[in-house]
């Protein structure tokens, strides 16, 4: 198939305080190709800005860690580059859309001078002034805001425009990969319609790969091409969008418990049917499956031995109930 | 069903709420008539800004209304001097969204719950209050181990759980639920959904339920009023709304939602332009007009009846029926 553009292994990460550890991602892998997007699905605390963080080599200095594993973009190891090198990715080859749109832009810049900064740290090209001047604008006009706003300050912008705002930056200087964040989270549903139509057609135009952060499954069935769900640090089940959401196939009992939990506008249910339990405390794991404590389908060997990854096309579900089917 | 069900417990005649700014008077809440039956719930649906949240703290009057009556059991509210009201507060309260920032960090579990009962003299004496406390802690699903536990230890779910207890303890007949799972995951707002629901059920009791998820909404409620820009643009019972969606915001609203299937994922999304425009001096006539794809010159300039169209079904749009 096409070329993988990023490659994640045996991601593992950290965060030390003076009292406790925090294992925040174990042992995650998982990768994409050119102009694919893939979805991140889990809840708080999960990990999942930890990953994307990790990829961009952005985690707090002193606290957090990449305890192991490797990440490879574009044939290029990334945690193995100099800071200055990094530099040169980040923004350019891998931006990021952050999640709440209110405090990522610098409120005392005008607009268009926050995206004139991205593509002036960027100017491999040698571009003139006027010429970076004309993409600020031609990126304006793409998302969808005339660019005499450009002269605004972001309080002058709601909470959606600010967001078209973050995506033109995201976007100037053409990224191979683009981490979104939860990027409509803060956003009402008609905007938030409206950002992620422009978000696919944009893709589409530019071959932009990304990696959807959301919590939810209804914005992940509209956008995402692969699945990977997220509990407690690890991937526990990753496939294809028809893997995870068609009802035949096998599911992680999580995966199901985050169906059941959302109330379905198709069909008419009297109760939902939550996971019984807490996120663990990720300073002190449960041993065994993760999810063993709040799983229905518990068993004895659960709370003991980590489980065995299934696998059936690219579908992998870590869990001891598929063993067999395996062997 | 419920005791006395089919009689409207809340009622409101042209209730408004305006807030006078520099920049003009804001119509935060302009004219909404609801009623909300005994034993029903009302779900308030409408994006950041149409006045929901201000509606439902009209409607206790914790916002003073500009104008109009909200009825309140047959007895209308906005005549209550201080002292009344501070009685019939007992039977109306509300649920806030954020449970991280709605109950006090310095106080624990126990003091929370118990801080409504001792001021309002519910209970006497350190054993009753304390018994009280005690259940109500088990009617929400709070562990006893928990009792003197501060906010900071507890994770969203359980505090949410703690806004419930408070809500809870002076046994109300009608509460506002101002977008009370907004804040929490999916996994854990499910749980208190089932709860509010399993409350209404064993207490009989009246919810208007203010949040800006359908899909949570019509899960919970009996009925739907959606707003828009301080106005209620129509009013159906959940079935008839989601079946047969006729104003265009609501049909907007309907479509924008994104549904967790795969037959769903190439529905036609009708995309509305713009954004909510400022409700500051509002010009009279429907205030959807400017992003409405049906709108016509006679959509302007007079204000909108807000008609029945079908037997229960409200809504106010001149080109509902075409």
């Amino acid at each position: 198939m096409a070329d993988k553009l990023l490659e994640i292994k045996d991601l593992e990460v950290i965060y030390q305080s003076d009292f406790e550890t925090v294992h925040a991602v174990n042992g995650v892998s998982f990768s994409i190709e050119r102009g694919q997007t893939m979805g991140l699905v889990g809840e708080t605390g999960a990990g999942k800005t930890t990953t994307s963080l990790a990829i961009l080599r952005l985690l707090p200095d002193r606290t957090g860690k990449v305890l192991g594993g490797s990440i490879e973009f574009d044939g290029r190891s990334l945690l193995d580059l100099k800071e200055s090198e990094m530099r040169e990715i980040r923004g350019e080859k891998i931006s990021m859309i952050f999640q709440d749109p209110m405090t990522a832009l610098n409120p005392i810049l005008r607009v268009g001078d926050q995206i004139y900064e991205a593509l002036e740290l960027h100017n491999t090209e040698k571009k003139t002034t006027e010429e970076l001047h004309k993409r600020v604008d031609e990126m304006f006009e793409m998302v969808g805001i005339p660019p005499y706003r450009k002269r605004e300050y972001p309080h002058q912008f709601s909470g959606g425009m600010k967001q078209r705002v973050i995506i033109a930056m995201a976007l100037a200087c053409e990224p191979e990969l683009l981490i979104a964040d939860e990027p409509t989270t803060a956003l009402d549903v008609t905007i938030q319609a409206q950002v992620l139509m422009m978000m696919r057609e944009l893709k589409e135009r530019l071959g932009t790969a990304m990696i959807m952060i959301t919590h939810d499954l209804g914005i992940v069935a509209q956008t995402c091409d692969t699945v990977a769900v997220m509990y407690a640090g690890s991937i526990i089940e990753y496939g294809t969008l028809e893997d995870i959401f068609s009802k035949e196939k096998n599911h992680h009992p999580y995966t199901e418990g985050l169906f059941a939990s959302i109330p379905n506008l198709e069909e008419e249910t009297d109760r939902l049917h939550p996971i019984e339990g807490l996120m663990p405390d990720p300073t002190n794991l449960p041993t065994g499956c993760r999810f063993s404590p709040r799983c229905p389908k518990c068993m004895e060997i659960c709370k003991t031995t980590p489980p065995p990854e299934w696998e059936e096309n690219g579908h992998r579900i870590a869990c001891h109930l598929f063993k067999k089917e395996v062997q | 069903m419920n005791e006395g069900k089919g009689r409207a417990l809340i009622e409101t005649r042209e209730l408004k709420k305006f807030f006078y700014t520099p920049q003009g008077t804001l119509h935060a809440v302009d004219g909404v008539n609801i009623r909300i039956d005994k034993g029903c719930t009302l779900g308030v649906v409408g994006e950041s800004g149409c006045g929901k949240s201000t509606l439902g703290r009209a409607i206790l009057r914790l916002h003073e209304p500009t104008s109009g009556e909200i009825y309140f059991d047959g007895d209308d509210l906005m005549k209550y001097d201080k002292k009344k009201l501070r009685e019939a507060r007992k039977e109306m309260q509300m649920i806030f969204q954020d449970p991280y920032s709605s109950i006090n960090p310095r106080m624990s579990v126990y003091e929370l719950i118990a801080e409504p009962i001792i001021i309002n003299k519910v209970c006497r004496g350190k054993a009753e209050i304390g018994k009280k406390v005690a259940e109500l802690m088990e009617t929400v699903g709070l562990a006893e181990r928990l009792t003197g536990a501060y906010p900071h230890e507890l994770d969203g779910g359980r505090r949410q759980r703690i806004g419930v207890a408070r809500a809870l303890s002076l046994d109300p007949k009608f509460i506002v639920c101002d977008e009370p799972v907004s804040a929490l995951d999916v996994s854990i707002q499910a749980q208190i959904l089932n709860l509010l629901m399993d409350l209404q059920d064993s207490m009989h009791l009246t919810y208007m339920f203010i949040t800006h998820d359908l899909s949570v909404v019509k899960h919970i409620s009996d009925e739907i009023a959606v707003m828009y820009l301080g106005m209620c643009v129509e009013r159906a019972p959940t079935n008839e709304l989601f079946r047969n969606p006729t104003h265009p915001y609501t049909k907007a609203l309907l479509s924008a939602i994104p549904i967790p299937s795969l037959e769903m994922r190439h529905k036609e999304i009708q995309v509305i332009k713009g954004e909510i425009t400022s409700p500051i001096n509002p010009k009279p006539g429907c205030r959807f007009a400017p992003r409405c794809p049906l709108a016509t010159d006679e959509c302007v300039g007079h204000d909108i009846e807000f008609r029945e169209i079908s037997p229960g079904h409200f809504v106010s749009c001149i080109h509902a029926d075409k």
